[in-house]
């Protein structure tokens, strides 16, 4: 797995299961199918050949899917009934038919990717669809060879076609999350209108060099970094440095790649090349950031990869509990609504999107974050810890006075200055310009070593010179010397300059505190959170910020080892601290920390090792960003409850038999619109809408609960009386139907070469004398099977025909006549053949007809196929005791 | 029999708002280049998937209609609930046809709506290719598009009693917009070969399509269409008003 990549449609982490694709010749890896559909599908213009044939892929799986479904609602709805009962065996065969091509069409991406993941030895979501779709296809297949049954054709078209809606929907979810990024990740590849010759042509930004003019449109992002030539206008900064107020921009005035361009158009010289700006970098590591996976993710990925099989074993449980308890076919509904509902799609959605969001929101303000775990550790802090100065100071210190012991305040400035030039800490370059401001040139020092958070040390015409911090000095072993040396400068910062082995002046600088450091740091307490000073300047100074910015525990006079120790300290017996700092001199220090905090853009490559990069000037930030790690933890955790909720009440609803495979599915598609909505907080799809079309999905699917669940019975002729007949036995005995009265008799219609049709309800009634035989019921119940080819059933064969069945059934036929007589009190004439000659071969509508009279001699109903025990036996005893 | 014919009827009227939409896509699916026959055959096709997506919603909502007011195969003529559904069928259908009057605008849901815009400039994309499954394709996609004749229609269907009515129903009124379609589409016109830029938006426009797309002709064309919606509407509407013992002819 590649941990770096980011799915070329949502830029979310590539998980183990990523798609590699061509597309318009460049390979893109996507992270589902459902990105490699959306992504197809909105960059059309790019890729023609691709978007077309999946178009065309979708527009055709959906024409097969209407048909299919059009044709499963007529059966539903019963218009082939009665006369047109023929027609039921041709359209389950159009409707096998149809099912193919779709199943290959829709089903194959499916297919493909439990394939894909079967060889590397996963199971995914997408091996829980194909298993479940194939289950439902092979079945109905079976049962279309059969001849008989119901056929599931429209169940498997049904998941298909949502489950390829939902892939689409999460991944145009995840897009939209990352819109307000798009245009940072964009960055390397936006397109410049650049001057040549006069006229304008469009390059990529990678092709511009230093000193190529480019246009600037109004109102559109800026590529290049540059300078003003021609015109003006106002530009918003806000992404590069937070700072929402517009810079008027004149000619000469810089130019900062990625902020948009105001109403003016403008003329730009570029000062460096295209993919070297500020811009570019930051979004590369925007990018990274995306790709990080975060703690959560990783922890999801463990749960997913247990929970697929976990369901994958519910379901072989459920089909095996239910099949012993309820016809097969309904267990298998059970078994595949169990592989359809679960869904750790939302699971996996939960972390990332809310991570986006945050990522993105904050970036808008120019606060990069380097990755999902970050934002984690951030809404887990107990405390903060702060450098002095550039971060709570202005980091502008101004020369307050010097000090010297023996030695001239030229001569400590002089050397000062010359070892100042090596080092980028503020103090240095304060020195630096005061001693360029004095107007003298400034030696050059050689062998400069620079000493981050110590001090400086150098050779100045042949001397060793060095200049740091009074632990510094102490480090190297010189002396500061007595008297005015130890003089305490107010709690200024103080730098010490010697050479010859003796500190011999100080420099003292005072560095103002930011304005906003006081406002910070008391939001953060209101917070919660400790405050924590680090700093390697004097004591006094030290404690002087701290006691004004009310921060209770500091440390002074520390090296960056000292500094990284307390910090380590502290994570032991407290927990997780944030150092903030300015990035430059204090890298290993932020390492150290949980979180490290740079302040002051990311324009230098120490900084880009920060977990996070303000703006300069960006502290005020700080509680901001706090706010938004705790508000993406909270929604995380309530996307993840969410789902994980959802899951056990739909797990434990389908394990239970009570859901629908489609509604299973439509339950699927609708929990990732959902969590979708949820994270984006999106006001155009209503919940109420969701609601509904899932309800509607309810009203559809139900047919196949009452076909399967309840035993059909017409009660369309309803007490009409039966007369009196004489009907021969299958023991040569006459059998008057008035020995009917007082028990509840099943009249089964048919004869001796009825197959399937008798076979059915009688094996059905079979099965039901057996659950009732020890009870009061049996001994008023009795079967009649009456034939109605008298001439070719002999009694004999009436006795073989019913002997595999029970013996207590009774087979008996009669003369044409009285059975025909029959037939018409039993509503059944019109089912009947003209005349007996025609009994072998006119229509055998009336074999398998079922009805049940009452102890008054009157019909009770019509029991309609599919018979099943329990059900017969059910709806039976149901209606006994309505009496 | 002569219902469906009326549904037909009101299927050519209301094609003059699907000019306005639809006529879009069939103008920039343009002519095939090999010639007259694959043209025809291209449109025809198109016109095939859009008009089995109605279909499908017209079974749909059939089905709907009956689950709602009882069980398929059980309705009794006289049912409460089939009244009250034809009289809801009804009102809506009067309710959208005032809309192509310019009544009640303020209500209406967006035409261009939501799958619109996610759809349309993907759409785009099958215009460039050749072949059956692309204009079938681009058929069954633009008939999801959300359009009020659409619904009307759908309504009507919704009360009309079960699946079959119901795809038979939106059967009449799709095949009432064939020649509109078609028509937009360069039927008409192929004596005209090579006059269309495929995927290129008409600007310049034969004249009888052009007077076709013109606002006076398409202002009539959608009163009219507004007018058979209503009067479908009405006696949609008295059907569930109207004890049942009086029977409204030919309905």
């Amino acid at each position: 797995m590649n941990t770096a990549a980011t799915c070329s449609h949502c830029w979310l982490p590539i998980g183990r299961l990523g798609q590699a694709r061509e597309v318009n010749g460049k390979t893109h890896r996507f992270c589902c199918y459902g990105c490699c559909l959306a992504y197809q599908v909105h960059h059309g213009e790019h890729e023609e050949p691709e978007a077309a044939s999946l178009l065309i892929r979708l527009g055709v799986g959906g024409f097969l899917a209407m048909n299919i479904m059009v044709f499963s609602l007529l059966l539903y709805s019963g218009t082939f009934s009665a006369a047109d009962e023929w027609l039921a065996g041709p359209i389950h065969w159009l409707l096998w038919i149809l099912a193919t091509p779709l199943l290959l069409i829709l089903g194959g991406p499916f297919m493909g990717g439990a394939w894909r993941a079967a060889q590397q030895g996963q199971v995914t979501t997408d091996t829980l669809v194909s298993i479940g779709v194939l289950a439902a296809y092979g079945y109905s297949a079976y049962q279309v060879v059969l001849g008989s049954g119901t056929v599931y054709f429209d169940t498997a078209t049904m998941i298909l076609v949502l489950f390829t809606l939902g892939r689409y929907l999460e991944a145009q979810g995840r897009v939209r999350a990352a819109r307000s990024l798009v245009p940072m990740l964009a960055a390397e590849r936006a397109e410049v209108r650049t001057v040549i010759d006069g006229k304008d042509t469009t390059q990529a930004v990678s092709a511009v060099q230093p000193g190529a003019v480019v246009r600037v449109l109004p109102g559109e992002r800026i590529a290049v970094d540059g300078i003003v030539v021609e015109g003006r206008s106002h530009c918003d900064e806000a992404i590069l440095t937070g700072q929402f107020e517009v810079q008027p921009k004149a000619p000469g005035a810089r130019i900062h790649a990625g902020s948009i361009n105001g109403a003016g158009q403008l003329l730009v010289r570029a000062t460096s090349a295209g993919t070297n700006t500020q811009w570019v970098r930051i979004s590369r590591l925007v990018r990274e950031a995306l790709a990080r996976k975060s703690l959560t993710g990783d922890m999801v990925d463990g749960v997913a990869a247990v929970f697929i099989p976990f369901v994958l074993l519910l379901a072989a449980g459920s089909l095996w509990f239910w099949s012993g308890r309820v016809a097969f076919d309904q267990a298998l509904l059970t078994a595949l609504a169990v592989l359809v509902v679960a869904c750790p799609c939302s699971l996996g959605l939960a972390a990332p999107l809310a991570i986006t969001l945050g990522i993105g929101q904050a970036a808008q303000r120019g606060i990069l974050i380097r990755g999902g775990g970050v934002l984690e550790k951030l809404a887990r802090l107990k405390a903060l810890a702060f450098d002095k100065t550039g971060t709570l100071t202005q980091g502008k210190p101004e020369l307050a006075t010097i000090v010297v012991n023996d030695a001239t305040e030229r001569e400590v400035l002089w050397r000062a200055a010359a070892l100042a030039l090596a080092s980028e800490h503020p103090l240095a370059r304060a020195i630096a310009r005061e001693r360029a401001a004095w107007g003298s040139a400034i030696p050059v020092a050689g062998e400069v070593q620079a000493h981050p958070g110590a001090g400086i040390t150098g050779n100045i015409d042949g001397e060793y010179c060095a200049m740091g911090s009074r632990a510094f000095m102490a480090s190297l072993g010189w002396t500061i010397g007595q008297g005015s040396m130890k003089a305490d400068a107010e709690g200024n910062t103080v730098v010490y300059v010697g050479w010859r082995g003796r500190a011999r002046g100080l420099i003292a600088l005072s560095d103002p505190m930011l304005p906003e450091a006081a406002a910070v740091i008391s939001a953060l307490r209101a917070r919660g959170l400790e405050t924590l000073l680090l700093s390697g300047d004097r004591e006094e100074a030290v404690a002087r910020v701290a006691a004004a910015l009310n921060i209770a525990k500091w440390r002074s006079e520390l090296m960056p080892e000292g500094k990284v120790q307390a910090l380590q300290q502290w994570t032991q017996r407290r927990g997780a601290i944030a150092m903030v700092g300015d990035g430059l001199n204090d890298g290993p220090v932020l390492a150290a920390a949980s979180v490290g905090i740079a302040v002051g853009g990311a324009t230098d490559l120490a900084r880009e090792s920060a977990d996070v990069t303000l703006p300069l000037g960006a502290l005020k930030s700080l509680p901001w960003l706090l706010g938004l790690a705790a508000r993406v933890r909270r929604s995380i955790l309530k996307n993840l409850a969410w789902a994980l909720g959802y899951n056990a009440i739909a797990l434990s609803l389908a394990v239970a038999g009570m859901l629908q495979p489609v509604i299973a599915a439509g339950l699927m598609a609708g929990s990732s619109l959902l969590v979708v909505m949820r994270s984006l907080r999106a006001n155009r799809y209503p919940l109420v809408a969701v609601v509904f079309c899932v309800l509607g999905l309810e009203m559809i699917t139900p047919v196949h609960a009452d076909h399967a669940r309840l035993q059909q019975v017409n009660r369309a002729f309803e007490a009409w009386p039966v007369g009196d007949y004489a009907l021969t036995d299958q023991y040569g005995k006459t059998f008057t139907t008035r020995r009917v009265q007082g028990r509840w008799t099943f009249i089964l219609l048919g004869d001796t070469h009825c197959a399937e049709r008798c076979k059915a309800p009688l094996s059905a009634l079979a099965g039901m004398y057996q659950r009732i035989g020890g009870t009061k019921a049996i001994t008023t119940t009795q079967v009649l099977f009456v034939s109605f080819d008298p001439q070719g059933d002999t009694p004999a064969l009436l006795q073989k025909y019913l002997a595999p069945f029970d013996s207590r059934f009774i087979g008996a036929t009669a003369p044409w006549q009285t059975l025909k007589r029959l037939a018409d009190d039993l509503s059944m004439s019109a089912r009947l053949p003209e005349s007996p000659e025609m009994v072998s071969a006119g229509s055998k509508s009336y074999h398998g007809s079922l009805l049940l009279m009452g102890p008054d001699g009157t019909v009770r109903g019509e029991f309609l196929p599919p018979f099943d025990v329990l059900l017969l036996t059910a709806e039976y005893l149901k209606t006994r005791a309505r009496k | 029999m002569t219902q469906y014919l009326l549904l037909f009827l009101a299927g050519v009227a209301g094609s003059f708002h699907c000019v306005g939409m639809c006529g879009g896509f069939a103008c920039a699916m343009g002519s095939d280049p090999r010639g007259p026959v694959a043209t025809l055959r291209r449109h025809l096709v198109y016109n095939l998937g859009r008009v089995m997506t109605y279909c499908f919603l017209g079974a749909l909502v059939g089905y709907l209609g009956v689950l709602l007011v009882g069980h398929g195969g059980e309705s009794t003529p006289a049912s409460l609930a089939q009244r009250a559904l034809a009289v809801v069928s009804g009102l809506l259908m009067v309710f959208i046809g005032l809309q192509f009057f310019g009544f009640f605008r303020r209500f209406s849901p967006g035409l261009t709506g939501v799958g619109g815009e996610l759809l349309v400039p993907a759409l785009r994309e099958l215009l460039k290719t050749s072949g059956i499954a692309a204009p079938l394709a681009f058929g069954v996609l633009n008939g999801f598009l959300p359009c009020p004749l659409v619904y009307a229609f759908a309504a009507q269907a919704a009360a009309s009693g079960g699946p079959a009515s119901g795809f038979l129903t939106m059967a009449a009124f799709g095949l009432g917009t064939f020649p509109a379609m078609l028509m937009m589409g360069g039927i008409g016109i192929w004596w005209r070969p090579g006059f269309r830029q495929p995927g290129a938006v008409p600007v310049s426009l034969h004249p009888a399509r052009g007077a076709v797309l013109r606002s006076g002709w398409r202002v009539q064309g959608m009163r009219v269409a507004g007018g058979f919606i209503v009067v479908l509407g009405l006696i949609t509407l008295a059907r569930g008003v109207l004890p049942m013992t009086a029977h409204v002819h030919g309905i």
